[in-house]
């Protein structure tokens, strides 16, 4: 089937397989690294731009 | 107390001085654009001048607003935010300040070369040999700013913003090196070191991913850091963000040849183009959600912090963009939208919306903080929203109308098998309505951002300015901190060494550009050669530097697309044989005037003289400017030999020495169309005025595949 769809792109060869096998490399390589994460870590590295060290302003909210 | 707590100060003059480079160059690159705007239905706004022509200006519109409006955001929001997520100050204050002094020359550079006419006429990429190695320079200043302050960082783990900086800064990098290489003919002009296809697949890859790379990559750095500080809540997923970033910038890198679908790029490359354009709505749409829902259980705050307003609506412009984007890619849709108004359409929503309220909602965030204030008036703010969005809707409605409307008309044929609108000026002069209602649109805009540049100044005045901000964190720990910091299979363990993660990302952008060059500068076969065609002659590259100084391909493309629709009006299709002198190629992107490729032969070179001096004459409601300047102006023919060996350095096959005859071969070629001149009751004409030149490369366009009935000129050339 997939043979199929890649023969109507006209004139690519090798280079459809090539692309989808990168493409579905990258994306479950991604997925992996992502899943693998400990929830402790990720909630950790997410914090980090409302932890950077600089005291809490006066009189900046606008409310 | 913790003995490792040092103490330290983030830098925010540097912030300060971005942010106020911004919105002055904010305001003269919006204005840059409402005044071309303008000449598209107004054409003697030009004010009768060389310097101030629609395609002169419109590089300088550009520019102003990618480089020097965005490139200055960015790095006003990467200069805040890094040092706050490296808990540490920038590298070097004097590379930071290199930086700052550097990017704005290079701005005024512009500015001032743009208009004289001292381009390279690649889309994004004009700027003279000179201004892009400054441009290459300042930017390796900012790379090296940026990784040595992540080394000297006291936060272990870089924030996905940090890698999307990282990427912006290796890439564009790249982009910039590859597509500028040029071999200089004099300090003011250089030949593109490519030709024809192969300069039009590079050129793409450049241009498309400096949309990616400088106005998407870095913006969405901003994004993951601005959008939770003004939420006050982290980022709705890391995990989605570590795909989000890995997928985007690996798949972006391949999608460039969507710019030259049907045309003379072969059929391989186009195809994968489009197929990794469609896949980029999966990374493009994660990044958008990750963004949005960022704002769960925050909504409310929306109505009462206009920086929230501006952030949703940009988030959200992102998000119709890159949906639009995929759609555009698709051969059966670009055949329509390709050359009309609905790609301008298209690149204002990324610009307006995305680029402009996310610069516009960090500006409002910044400056409070900055100045350890209050803003000045929230309801200004307000005003600027809705004029901003009102503006945006007035500009980007009617020039979907305006492109769907033209490119339906070039398609049309009679039942009886012939063009319903055989005369291009007739498409044209239907679109009137759509460039003034635009016009009135850039005008909401930019009364807009004014209303903002008071509502910052008055803030600025009302606040004392805290030029560096004292804090304390731990320092770095150089031993393993953890037991899964040091396995390669966590995302962790690439996030805390900023060279591996900088490794990858380049690898991840590299495939996508090698695997489209390679073949194409390998095989043969992708570009098969025309024996009919010929070097220009010394006139005839005069004469087409002279179409590139005035940015003719700005409004005029030279591809004629294999459509009936096309071969009806224009003639012959375009073949990539026909193109291996072009450096550079000029297939433009626009049809505001017709094509122009197989434009030689077509009308005597009388038209072409009377139709440059007064294009109302030969075309009446034309809203091409005048160019009576050419008529007048001598042609210079000093740099003739320095351009034609530069020509020659590159491939062009001109023979050795032919720089001694090609004063005596230009000006027998100038004497014929001076004496075909008289034929059209021209008799005044001298033969050493640029417009000679200019009619001798018209005339000579598109012809060489007929070069059995080519005129004698042609032959002198070879």
């Amino acid at each position: 089937m997939i043979k199929n769809v890649l023969s109507d792109i006209g004139g690519i060869g090798l280079y459809g397989v090539i692309s989808i096998c990168l493409f579905f490399a990258v994306f479950t390589g991604a997925l992996f690294l992502s899943l693998r994460m400990k929830q402790s870590v990720a909630d950790h590295i997410n914090s980090l731009p409302l932890e950077d060290g600089e005291p809490v302003q006066k009189g900046v909210s606008h409310e | 107390m913790n003995p490792n707590l040092e103490t330290f100060k983030y830098d925010n003059r540097i912030v300060r001085a971005f942010a106020i480079a911004t919105v002055i160059w904010g305001l003269v690159g919006f204005s840059a654009g409402l005044l071309i705007a303008c000449q598209l239905f107004w054409p003697e706004l030009n004010l009768n001048l060389q310097f101030t022509t629609f395609g002169r200006l419109r590089p300088l519109h550009t520019n102003a607003v990618i480089f020097a409006f965005v490139g200055n955001g960015m790095f006003m929001g990467i200069y805040y935010s890094l040092q706050r997520l490296c808990k540490a100050r920038m590298f070097s204050d004097t590379l930071s300040w290199v930086n700052f002094w550097g990017w704005q020359a290079i701005i005024v550079s512009a500015a001032v070369t743009l208009p004289l006419g001292l381009t390279s006429s690649k889309e994004y990429a004009e700027l003279e040999w000179p201004i892009d190695i400054a441009i290459a320079v300042i930017w390796v200043v900012f790379a090296i700013n940026l990784f040595g302050t992540i080394f000297k960082r006291r936060e272990k783990h870089l924030y996905v913003a940090v890698w999307f900086y990282i990427a912006t800064a290796i890439t564009v990098a790249m982009l910039h090196i590859v597509n500028s290489l040029a071999v200089p003919a004099g300090w003011f002009k250089s030949y593109s070191l490519y030709a024809g296809v192969q300069d039009a697949l590079v050129q793409w890859w450049y241009a498309h991913n400096a949309v990616a790379f400088f106005l998407t990559t870095s913006y969405l750095g901003l994004m993951y850091y601005f959008l939770p500080k003004a939420a006050n809540r982290p980022v709705f997923s890391y995990r989605l963000s570590i795909i989000h970033f890995w997928a985007l910038i690996f798949i972006y890198i391949w999608a460039g040849p969507h710019h030259l679908l049907y045309t003379a790029l072969p059929d391989w490359a186009q195809s994968l183009g489009m197929a990794f354009s469609i896949m980029l709505i999966a990374p493009s749409w994660g990044g958008m959600l990750n963004g949005l829902l960022t704002m769960r259980g925050a909504w409310d705050k929306v109505r009462e912090e206009p920086m929230l307003k501006f952030m949703v609506v940009a988030v959200t412009a992102y998000g119709m963009a890159t949906l639009e984007g995929p759609m555009l890619s698709i051969k059966s849709v670009n055949a329509l939208s390709h050359y009309t108004d609905w790609t301008i359409a298209h690149v204002h929503t990324g610009a307006l919306g995305w680029n402009g309220f996310l610069t516009f909602s960090v500006l409002y965030w910044l400056y409070p903080r900055l100045y350890n204030t209050k803003l000045y008036s929230v309801k200004l703010a307000n005003w600027h929203f809705w004029l901003g969005l009102l503006g945006m809707m007035f500009y980007v409605i009617p020039m979907y109308w305006s492109g769907i409307t033209q490119g339906l008309m070039w398609k049309q044929f009679t039942s009886e098998g012939f063009m319903q609108y055989p005369n291009f000026l007739e498409t044209v002069l239907q679109l009137i309505p759509m460039y003034k209602l635009r016009a009135i649109g850039g005008t909401f805009y930019i009364l807009g951002a004014c209303l903002m540049a008071y509502n910052l100044y008055k803030t600025a005045k009302a606040g004392v300015f805290v030029p560096e901000v004292e804090v304390q964190a731990p320092a770095l720990k150089t031993e393993v901190a953890a037991h899964d910091g040091n396995d390669p299979w966590h995302h962790r363990w690439i996030e805390s060494k900023p060279l591996v993660m900088t490794g990858f990302a380049l690898i991840a952008v590299l495939i996508g550009g090698l695997v489209e060059f390679i073949p194409m500068w390998i095989i043969k076969e992708n570009v098969p050669t025309i024996a009919a065609v010929k070097p220009y002659t010394p006139l005839e590259v005069l004469g087409r530097d002279i179409y590139i100084r005035e940015g003719c391909v700005g409004c005029h493309s030279q591809m004629i697309r294999p459509f009936r629709s096309e071969t009806e009006r224009y003639g012959e299709y375009s073949k990539a044989g026909e193109f291996v002198f072009d450096h550079p190629f000029l297939w433009g992107s626009k049809r505001t005037g017709p094509d122009l490729h197989r434009i030689g032969g077509k009308y005597p070179d009388a038209w072409h003289y009377n139709h440059m001096d007064e294009p109302q004459l030969t075309s009446p409601g034309s809203i091409m400017p005048r160019y009576p300047w050419l008529l007048t102006q001598k042609l210079e023919t000093n740099s003739l030999p320095a351009r034609i060996g530069a020509l020659r350095k590159i491939g062009v096959p001109y023979p050795g020495g032919f720089e001694a005859t090609a004063q005596t071969n230009l000006q027998a070629q100038a004497a014929k169309i001076v004496e075909n001149l008289k034929q059209g009751a021209i008799t005044n004409a001298p033969p050493d005025r640029e417009i000679i030149a200019l009619i001798a490369y018209l005339q000579r366009l598109g012809t060489d595949i007929k070069a059995t009935n080519a005129p004698p000129v042609k032959t002198a050339a070879n």
